[in-house]
């Protein structure tokens, strides 16, 4: 893609964002969310094969479909109450149908079955901002409306956990297990919104570092199936030692990074008296471990049958730079310690 | 002017039943110009007349010029229009519909709720919409240059994705 047309689409995905983010008018969070959807467009197209066409579409039919809803939602609002303050919002259709339009948007179940097969349609780069930047300011919009259906937004909340590592357990196509993953997380982020709304920006901010190591380590080792990655550990070995920990960190285990959402969201729905979610939720968590722990097996735990020449290309330097890679691995494995200031750096 | 508005309002109906009724794209599109013209006719003269302007100018010389186009494409040797049986007793059971529905709906004929147009600050007496426009030029700010941002992205992006020749996934052109 010629740069000039690169730069304009990354600085319009910011702008987008940035525009969500910052606006108190239904309107202009509608057009940063719309500017979003049409930056992305050219970036998800760019490998011009028919299976990326076919993402491309698929994501822009339910993107804008979503954004329609949101649109409609948001005028029915300023019909009823006479204002489109988003953070004023007083009938509770409305709300409800916002609340179902961004849960679309981010690929929350029930409404996740586009989401996995619009990531494996994409090369690993174009799918990181998906999985990551595209998140942002749908969860934006989320954080700030006035409390709507508690029972809504905990159905979400666990049919997304619990279709999250259902949908993944099936799958050997690496782009699709990220897909389960991010639907399965989020999930996670939207139980607590209700109660501790710092808690899901703790957990979306660890997620977004957890998934960008992995879609990282899967773009390095260019491995797309289980069984590239099991011969990756010829390619970059130091790497594929640490990814099995990261892989783990998503899972939610402790000393790991990943576990202090996990633990924080727990601790807080059982002081709420939702003891039982709590419980189904973290037994549905399992779920998405054995798919992580599988990888984890697959990637550092057996050695597949291997001449021996394809076993040397470490020996060649790595070219590609991976400080970014570097820091973000030791973020998803050491950050648990830290955890007093890294959830008050979220407690506003 | 009873006589007017009933005419525009029968083409109205009559123009919807078509667009629903016609499964060429190009029937359809036609039927939409009829609803567009008897509509914006309807709402120019409740005072709504920039909205109408807009409409035609927009609506129907662009969008509905470039959906002409891109059905151009797609031309097809045997269309049905309200010539077919099949069609024209679509066409007539949405009719129906539409006179059930009005016959329902017809129990309230006090209510208006129809304004378009309000006086406030320095713009008197000028319908809704023309004032929003004017307020965007004129205080509008940086936000107008991100409505222009964006219809220029949209261009682009548009641009990007059907650039074909080798270089797409849109083989033929």
């Amino acid at each position: 893609m010629s740069p000039y047309m690169l730069i304009i689409l990354i600085f319009t995905l910011g702008l987008g964002t940035l525009i969500t983010l910052s606006s108190s008018h239904w309107l202009i969070a509608w057009m940063g969310l719309e500017l979003n959807t049409f930056a992305i467009l050219p970036l998800m197209a760019q490998q011009h094969s028919p299976r990326a066409m076919e993402a491309t579409i698929k994501y822009f039919i339910i993107q804008t479909t979503a954004a329609t809803m949101l649109l409609f939602a948001s005028v029915s609002n300023a019909w009823l109450s006479g204002q489109w303050e988003i953070q004023q919002m007083s009938h509770p259709t409305p709300l409800a149908l916002i609340t179902i339009a961004l849960a679309l948007k981010l690929g929350l179940a029930p409404m996740h079955a586009w989401f996995p097969e619009v990531l494996q349609g994409l090369n690993f780069s174009t799918g990181l901002i998906l999985s990551t930047w595209q998140k942002l300011a749908p969860f934006s919009l989320l954080l700030q409306i006035p409390p709507t259906s508690s029972f809504l937004l905990i159905t979400l909340g666990f049919i997304s956990v619990l279709m999250g590592g259902w949908g993944g357990l099936n799958q050997t196509q690496l782009r699709k297990i990220l897909g389960y993953s991010s639907i399965a997380h989020l999930g996670w982020m939207i139980l607590i919104m209700q109660y501790a709304p710092p808690l899901t920006l703790l957990a979306l901010t660890v997620y977004i570092v957890l998934t960008s190591s992995m879609f990282l380590t899967f773009l390095y080792n260019q491995a797309t199936n289980i069984n590239s990655l099991a011969i990756s550990w010829t390619k970059t070995p130091m790497l594929t030692a640490l990814t099995p920990l990261v892989l783990l960190s998503l899972g939610g285990l402790p000393p790991l990074t990943g576990f202090l959402p996990k633990w924080a969201i727990l601790q807080e729905l059982t002081k709420q008296g939702l003891t039982p979610v709590a419980a189904l939720t973290a037994l549905s968590a399992l779920l998405s471990l054995y798919f992580y722990l599988r990888l984890s097996y697959a990637t550092a735990l057996t050695t597949p049958p291997n001449n021996l020449p394809a076993t040397l290309p470490w020996r060649i330097i790595f070219k590609q730079p991976t400080t970014f890679l570097a820091v973000l691995i030791t973020m998803s494995l050491s950050l648990l310690p830290l955890s007093p200031s890294v959830m008050a750096f979220f407690t506003f | 002017m009873k006589y007017l508005l009933f005419l525009l309002l029968f083409l109205l109906i009559l123009g919807v039943v078509g667009v629903a009724s016609n499964p060429s794209p190009g029937f359809a599109a036609l039927s939409l110009v009829m609803v567009a013209g008897s509509g914006c006719s309807l709402l120019a003269g409740q005072g709504g007349y920039f909205l109408a302007l807009i409409l035609f100018l927009i609506y129907l010389g662009g969008m509905l010029v470039v959906f002409a186009y891109s059905v151009a494409f797609t031309g097809s040797d045997y269309v049905e229009g309200w010539g077919t049986r099949r069609i024209s007793l679509a066409a007539a059971g949405y009719l129906l519909l539409v006179w059930g529905g009005g016959v329902i709906l017809s129990t309230n004929l006090n209510e208006e709720f129809w304004t378009v147009g309000a006086s406030f600050g320095e713009f008197m007496s000028l319908e809704y919409s023309l004032v929003g426009v004017a307020h965007l030029y004129m205080g509008g700010g940086w936000l107008l240059v991100a409505g222009a941002w964006a219809l220029l992205l949209v261009l682009l992006a548009v641009l990007e994705l059907v650039r074909g020749a080798s270089r797409g996934a849109v083989r033929v052109v």
